[in-house]
């Protein structure tokens, strides 16, 4: 199995050591894991922003990239829904070849790897941030909205870490307002949306917030820090290589 | 910036109310939570609701014919107009020639939509809203925040200030006088001010000529015009004046009782997290001695429905459920939105009503598609809000520091030797000082703190490090 | 006018893109109870906010409604037996505006949401709204699940639309939430409402009209 590592641009330029602990993850569960060097971004900050065309081209050679792969994993949840739900979209002219097969790195390990067992160790208590793209777009835990069996992906992976002690926030899936450009655009109700957040997360007492998408959580940092909120935030594979 | 990003920052001026807003309506997002979960059916019911929806607006002319050949076999008279001025233009009529000087009216967003209380008081006639909220909102000569509970953002002690500027308090005294008030310490207490009103309105449904309810549903097999209301304002508008207006949008037909079934169960517990409203009133024909007319509107509809991608806004049955769940309206509320729809199904709505001029409203979306799982009909309004992002460019409504931003990436990303290069120079930015990066030109410093850039991108440690480990 | 018609209807039919079919609703589970009567009368005390008299069908109404409402000067009925001072077949709607207590019959329960289906059998259906206090008398045996099995009864029953051409569901008193999101109950309808259910004497379902004395 030729797993794609998909690191996409801003997780590349900003938090590398992500990508470095989703790297060793999947390397250590024994699978054969490639970094295709010329990607750079799956195109949805333009869309989401309103120039879809502008992604065109992205997704395009996207789709050429990573097309020799069986899978295509990475560690952010929204980008690798941006790449199933609107890339097959975007490509009009020619069957998308990998939309079906990118994963984000939760559900790969969940639903593919099936992984049982992990030697992480991590003695803190995190609170868990369901993002919205993640829950909504990939399944990875049951909407709030919706009246079907509760389940939740990025807990059940965090189960199998030792010593670590699992909670959600009051409100488990509502927006902390990164939303792309929408934070810049609606800035004062992105900020009261991540300050809101960020409490809620604060009010588990948590130690640490983790999830499957570094946007969020790179969102909710800026916001933390800014406004002198005392809570960490960690991206749950470096929870699950942590020792 | 958009109006609706500039009115929601000066919202924020006051995080007090802000967070008093939050929380009620995700008080009545909860409530709905907890109606969907009581019953195993639920996603059924909605899956059920859509179909309808989807089969009734595709064959939307058959079932207004036979809509209308029963409600005139039923002694109804049925009118259609294609605009509001056309629909305007009806009511009036209507109204003048049985000589109606006030009309007590129940709550209709359609009626907003033409702006027919404007439109008659020019004539002469009175109108009377009897919802509470709304009227409270006409008294303070107000708009409606949200569709469903319209006053929910004025404060009781400013209710309290219009009742008695208007002379309401007369004969009933104070809130302690009056032997009604839960809590007659409190000279606003909401029993009092409810009591207030309702012997306020019973006056003006005594008074009133004309009765007029806008229509939740219209049934062709029967033509039964369904209104749902709690108060029971509807009932009494048309069960004391002799003549009953109804006012319907063409797209709140369902097919028959069966289907009725369905959405009975969705609108209250979606709307306001109830197990039914406390009236669900069928209107077949005229009272005994009156006269029933049933206004048929189209005002734009049957052109939404030859749109690929937004007819499917006319499967809305105007809950508010999308509304109470979105965390950018909870926290702008309703005045911070130009069209008078407010919230996900506003903004689509505004943009089919005039593009241009409602543009400001499609910034009010992180995407975060709450709205979609609790809509029960099912509108993609998520993805909807998404395709009007993709026209606003050529509308010439594009935000030009998103434009800007996005074609820089766009050229950054086609090209991965500059892409890596510029991310190369980024650690760079750690190092330059903090009042320079927190300046206005940075739209991130806004809210956050500036990220700090690391040594090394995941591109560079993989050539330099990782690639070997594989 | 028809001008009008002829041009929705046909922008309508010119706008449709792809058809869908109408689905087969009798697919569709609805829920229902172990015991719907005693569901129905959870909820009836609980969530409509209504009063609950349980009555065997010979029992005495008058006597219940003059326990329940003492005080009440003006009670208006046309229910065979019911003792009232005003007839809403006779009546104007400004004398029922100033009922105390009116008195109608409810023609299905719903256990789901305590809503009883009111057909209008009287010239005046402004007793079923106006007056400050409603009773509403209905038989445990016509008390079904849901909405669903409500509105089948009510499709194949043409007799509820007939001579009067309207129905109502009612679930307990007026109520309203749009001051400030407090629950108020007499909006502008019945300020409080009592469901009088009458169970046969002998257990069998009474299937004509019920017994007043």
């Amino acid at each position: 199995m030729k797993i794609g590592l998909f690191i996409p641009c801003y997780v590349d330029t900003l938090y590398p050591e992500v990508g470095v602990s989703t790297f060793r993850l999947l390397k250590s569960l024994g699978l054969d894991v490639d970094y295709p060097e010329r990607q750079t971004c799956c195109g949805q900050p333009m869309g989401n922003a309103g120039f879809e065309h502008m992604a065109v081209p992205l997704a395009e050679k996207f789709d050429q990239l990573f097309a020799p792969y069986d899978y295509v994993v990475a560690p952010s949840a929204s980008c690798a829904a941006y790449v199933r739900c609107f890339h097959p979209n975007l490509l009009k002219e020619h069957r998308c070849e990998t939309a079906s097969k990118t994963m984000d790195l939760v559900e790969f390990l969940h639903d593919v790897v099936k992984v049982t067992s992990l030697p992480a160790r991590f003695p803190h208590k995190v609170s868990v941030h369901n993002s919205c793209h993640g829950v909504r777009e990939l399944g990875l835990s049951s909407p709030s909205e919706r009246n079907i069996p509760p389940y939740n992906k990025v807990r059940d992976l965090l189960r199998l870490v030792e010593g670590i002690e699992v909670v959600e926030p009051e409100r488990p899936d509502e927006c902390c307002g990164f939303g792309g450009m929408f934070s810049i655009e609606e800035q004062a109700v992105s900020r009261r949306m991540g300050i809101d957040k960020v409490k809620r997360h604060i009010a588990t007492g948590a130690e640490y917030v983790t999830g499957p998408d570094s946007s969020c959580l790179m969102h909710m940092q800026g916001i933390a820090e800014k406004e002198q909120l005392p809570i960490r935030f960690i991206h749950i594979a470096q929870i699950l290589t942590a020792i | 910036m958009t109006l609706h990003s500039q009115r929601a920052e000066t919202y924020q001026q006051k995080p007090e109310v802000v967070e008093r807003h939050d929380k009620t309506f995700f008080g009545v997002r909860e409530k709905r939570d907890r109606m969907a979960k009581a019953l195993p059916e639920w996603e059924d019911l909605r899956k059920a609701a859509d179909q309808i929806k989807r089969h009734t607006v595709t064959h939307l002319a058959d079932y207004l014919e036979q809509f209308e050949r029963q409600a005139t076999a039923n002694g109804v008279h049925v009118h259609w107009a294609i605009d509001a001025a056309e629909y305007n233009q009806i009511v009036y009529d209507i109204l003048s020639s049985h000589q109606v000087k006030k009309v007590v009216k129940s709550k209709s967003m359609l009626t907003e939509e033409c702006h027919l209380n404007e439109n008659l008081e020019q004539h002469g006639i009175e109108v009377v809203e009897t919802d509470l909220g709304e009227r409270i909102l006409q008294m303070m000569k107000l708009a409606p925040s949200h569709i469903v509970m319209p006053a929910l953002h004025v404060h009781r002690e400013e209710i309290g200030d219009t009742f008695r500027q208007q002379g309401l308090m007369e004969h009933i005294g104070t809130s302690k006088d009056s032997g009604v008030s839960a809590n007659p310490d409190d000279p606003n207490d909401p029993t009092y001010l409810t009591y207030v009103a309702r012997m306020h309105l019973r006056q003006q449904f005594m008074e009133a000529d004309a009765g007029m309810t806008g229509a939740n549903f219209g049934i062709a097999e029967t033509g039964d015009v369904v209104v749902c209301t709690n108060e029971g304002n509807a009932d009494m508008s048309t069960s004391i004046p002799k003549l009953h207006i109804v006012s319907m949008g063409i797209e709140k037909l369902i097919p028959n009782y069966q289907a009725m079934g369905v959405f009975q169960r969705l609108l209250a517990r979606c709307g306001t997290g109830q197990e039914t409203t406390v009236y669900t009133s069928h209107f077949r024909g005229p009272r005994p001695g009156g006269e029933m007319h049933i206004v048929l509107v189209d005002n734009g509809r049957s052109q939404i429905l030859g749109n690929p991608e937004h007819w499917q806004t006319l499967k809305c049955m105007r809950c508010g459920a999308c509304m109470n769940t979105c965390p950018v309206y909870r926290r702008s509320a309703g005045y911070s939105y130009t069209y008078f729809i407010p919230g996900p199904i506003g903004i689509n709505l505004g943009m089919l009503r005039d593009a241009k001029q409602y543009s400001d409203n499609v910034s009010a979306c992180s995407l975060c598609c709450s709205c979609d799982n609790v809509c029960p009909v099912k509108v993609d309004l998520s993805t909807q809000i998404y395709r009007w992002r993709q026209q606003l460019d050529s509308l010439g409504k594009a935000s030009p520091m998103k434009k800007a931003m996005s074609q820089g990436m766009t050229f950054l990303f086609k090209h991965p030797a500059v892409y890596h290069g510029a991310v190369w120079i980024s650690p760079v930015v750690n190092w330059l000082p903090a009042p320079l990066i927190q300046q206005k030109l940075n739209p991130w410093a806004y809210a956050h703190q500036m990220m700090k850039f690391p040594q090394k991108s995941f591109h560079e440690l993989w050539n330099k490090e990782l690639k070997n480990e594989k | 006018m028809s001008n009008t018609k002829e041009t929705i209807l046909s922008r309508l039919r010119d706008n449709v893109r792809e058809t869908y079919d109408m689905p087969d609703l009798g697919a569709l589970p609805p829920i229902t109870y172990a015991d719907p009567v005693a569901e129905f009368k959870q909820r009836t005390t609980t969530t409509a906010g209504a009063h609950l008299i349980e009555m065997v069908s010979d029992g005495d109404l008058n006597e219940a409604i003059r326990q329940a409402y003492p005080d009440a000067k003006i009670i208006a009925s046309n229910l065979p037996g019911v003792e009232a001072q005003l007839n809403p077949d006779t009546a104007t709607v400004a004398e029922l505006e100033r009922v105390d207590v009116g008195v109608i019959e409810g023609k299905i329960g719903v256990a789901e949401n305590a809503c009883v289906w009111i057909p209008q059998q009287m010239k005046e259906k402004a007793i079923c709204f106006a007056s400050q206090q409603l009773v509403i008398v209905l038989r445990e045996a016509d008390i079904v699940n849901n909405m669903h099995e409500a509105y089948a009864r009510i499709a194949s029953t043409p007799s509820y639309f007939e001579p009067y051409k309207f129905g109502t569901f009612i679930c307990g008193p007026s109520k309203t939430a749009d001051i400030e999101s407090a629950l108020v109950y007499g909006a502008q309808a019945a300020r409080g409402v009592t469901i009088v259910t009458l169970r046969d004497k002998d257990g069998k379902l009474p299937n004509t009209s019920y017994q007043v004395h």
